[in-house]
């Protein structure tokens, strides 16, 4: 046990070695979530006016669209880096000393949960800087950084099975596009209620981040009492469950192939 | 006494029915160094794999230091070194992070970590460059550096997995001393790979010749080269005409012939002997060849003579197909 947690911190630290070295892995992802808010807050927080707002500022709306897709691109980062072990041979060299398969897999996807972490709490500051208001204060915030990270470790799960399944840094990048549908098709820029069309009504039903995207609302515009807070959770557990075994499944066959 | 490495009839069978490795037996003993020799595509890194616990065999069994490949193969990542064809390092870190990396991986404390990277940096000639990304390096060193972290663990077995393909010729020198070295100084039990013939003649105390995913000889080189039985004449003429004529001539004098332009090649048992006969025969014809020699035959010809082709000609004849 004492191993394992020694070698989870090593391939840890050895991540965040190669994403500070690296910038541009994730500052691309960084600017992409604060364009999102600038520019939806800037052409969009008219729309608030409406009663289906109910009085929400639009800002607290769109700032969770900000912080999913953030999460989603550091998430990524974890099957990226994979890739990137799988194609320089240095996953070949990993797989021969006595760590344990799971300590390979995790140390990327602790690393790209901290990037996480650090991206959400920026992309917060900046909305506070903005003029954001939670009504649940400080613990509000520690829960909306709770449901970022579960979201970002269920999306880390598939970008690493993924990553693990195909061994293709395309095929990979490929599996990254189910980013547009999981952002888009869902209560992305007003709430259900004020969505038109029957199908994007029903995609967003199905859609695992409209249920982020309410939880984290739920807790920064109505308080604490709201069922979609800890249907947000429900959510993400579940999702990090079905992941996180493909993930571990992948695993086993990459290493037994052929 | 067990031998360090007994493999028995190991399989790999892949998707699609392709049968890389076709039944492979052989043993090495403790502080050998034993060689596979064989073209590309020969069944040489998927034998590799499977042996080190990268790859799962279809069939067979193969046992390093008395550990089951199948079930036992955390003690036997912990008794080998693997260099494969293709090097393992992460090219965003500096070769002594990786060093300090891997030798933690193998338990070391810190101060022992930093230690042995010291010793392995000076070891392959990398110490003024441990500190840069490795990934600026250039190839020689990155294999001297994917060498260097496969020694960390001092492994009692070492695996090189064609450790000097694509060197030139002062990067292959400098690898093959300190293998070399590994195996006498050390007895380091080593198992490498290659496709030439120069490194297997050179390095190794016994070769296994692997051709399509079969071991088809194995031997020390003497034995190799004495299987053969014949020694080999090399003829060159002013002309191919000549060359042709020469050929006829001398037919019933060796066993196999081959000739190139104006290049004549006998394989002829007790050679020597049979030289004035030879050099009779051409005159009496008034054929005076330019050069003349006679030598014991290489591995390749005992390759060409076991496979019918060369195993020069078949890598070129690999490379054109991918090109």
């Amino acid at each position: 046990m004492k191993i394992f947690v020694k070698h989870t911190l090593l391939f840890t630290k050895r991540s965040l070695l190669n994403t500070i070295r690296n910038p541009f892995a994730f500052i691309p992802n960084m600017v992409i979530s604060l364009f999102f808010l600038f520019v939806y807050q800037a052409g969009l927080s008219g729309i608030a006016k409406l009663p289906a707002f109910g009085g929400a500022s639009y800002l607290a709306f769109i700032l969770p669209v900000s912080i999913v897709s953030g999460a989603i691109g550091g998430a990524g980062g974890a099957g990226q880096s994979l890739i990137t072990d799988l194609e320089n041979g240095y996953f070949s060299r990993l797989l021969l000393t006595p760590a344990s398969r799971l300590t390979i897999v995790l140390g990327p996807i602790i690393a790209g949960m901290l990037q996480l972490l650090v991206q959400t709490i920026l992309i917060m500051l900046i909305g506070f800087i903005m003029g954001l208001k939670v009504v649940t204060g400080f613990s509000g915030v520690v829960v909306v950084l709770l449901l970022a990270v579960g979201w970002g470790l269920a999306f880390a799960g598939y970008s690493v099975g993924f990553a693990l399944r195909t061994k293709n840094a395309q095929a990979a990048q490929a599996g990254t596009f189910i980013f547009f549908p999981l952002i888009f098709l869902s209560t992305t820029f007003v709430p259900y209620d004020l969505i038109e069309a029957g199908w994007l009504k029903a995609a967003a039903v199905i859609n695992p981040t409209t249920y982020v995207f309410e939880g984290m609302r739920a807790v920064m515009i109505n308080g604490w009492g709201e069922s979609d807070i800890w249907k947000a959770f429900i959510v993400i557990i579940l999702l990090c469950v079905a992941t996180i075994s493909f993930a571990a499944v992948s695993a086993r066959q990459a290493v037994s192939r052929g | 006494m067990k031998p360090m490495i007994h493999v028995e009839n190991l399989v790999k069978t892949f998707k699609g029915n392709v049968q890389a490795v076709k039944g492979v037996s052989f043993d090495v003993e403790e502080g050998e160094f034993f060689s596979f020799l064989g073209p590309n595509g020969a069944g040489k890194s998927t034998t590799i794999q499977m042996i080190t616990t990268l790859l799962k065999p279809t069939s067979g069994r193969a046992e390093i230091a008395g550990f089951d490949v199948m079930n036992e193969p955390e003690q036997i990542r912990r008794v080998i070194g693997v260099a494969l064809q293709e090097t393992g390092i992460d090219p965003q870190l500096t070769a002594r992070e990786l060093l300090e990396i891997q030798g933690k991986l193998f338990g070391f404390q810190s101060s022992m970590a930093r230690k042995r990277a010291d010793e392995l940096l000076e070891l392959v000639g990398l110490t003024e460059d441990a500190h840069r990304k490795c990934g600026k390096y250039s190839g020689g060193m990155r294999r001297r550096l994917d060498l260097a972290l496969t020694l960390v663990q001092r492994p009692k077995v070492l695996f090189l997995d064609e450790p000097t393909t694509g060197l030139d010729p002062y990067n292959r020198k400098l690898i093959w001393e300190e293998i070399r070295s590994l195996n006498k100084e050390k007895g380091t039990t080593i198992f490498l790979t290659t496709q030439y013939l120069e490194e297997a003649d050179e390095l190794a105390d016994r070769i296994s010749i692997i051709n399509e995913g079969k071991i088809v000889a194995s031997g020390t080189q003497e034995n190799l080269k004495a299987s053969i039985g014949k020694d080999v004449i090399d003829l060159v003429f002013t002309t191919e005409e000549e060359a042709m004529r020469a050929s006829a001539l001398l037919a019933r004098l060796a066993g196999d012939e081959k000739h190139t332009g104006p290049d004549l090649r006998l394989f002829v048992e007790k050679g020597t002997a049979k030289l004035p006969e030879i050099i009779r025969l051409l005159d009496q014809e008034s054929i005076t060849p330019t050069t003349l020699n006679v030598s014991p035959p290489s591995l390749d010809d005992v390759f060409l003579n076991l496979t019918g082709h060369s195993i020069q000609t078949e890598k070129l004849k690999r490379e054109e197909s991918y090109a």
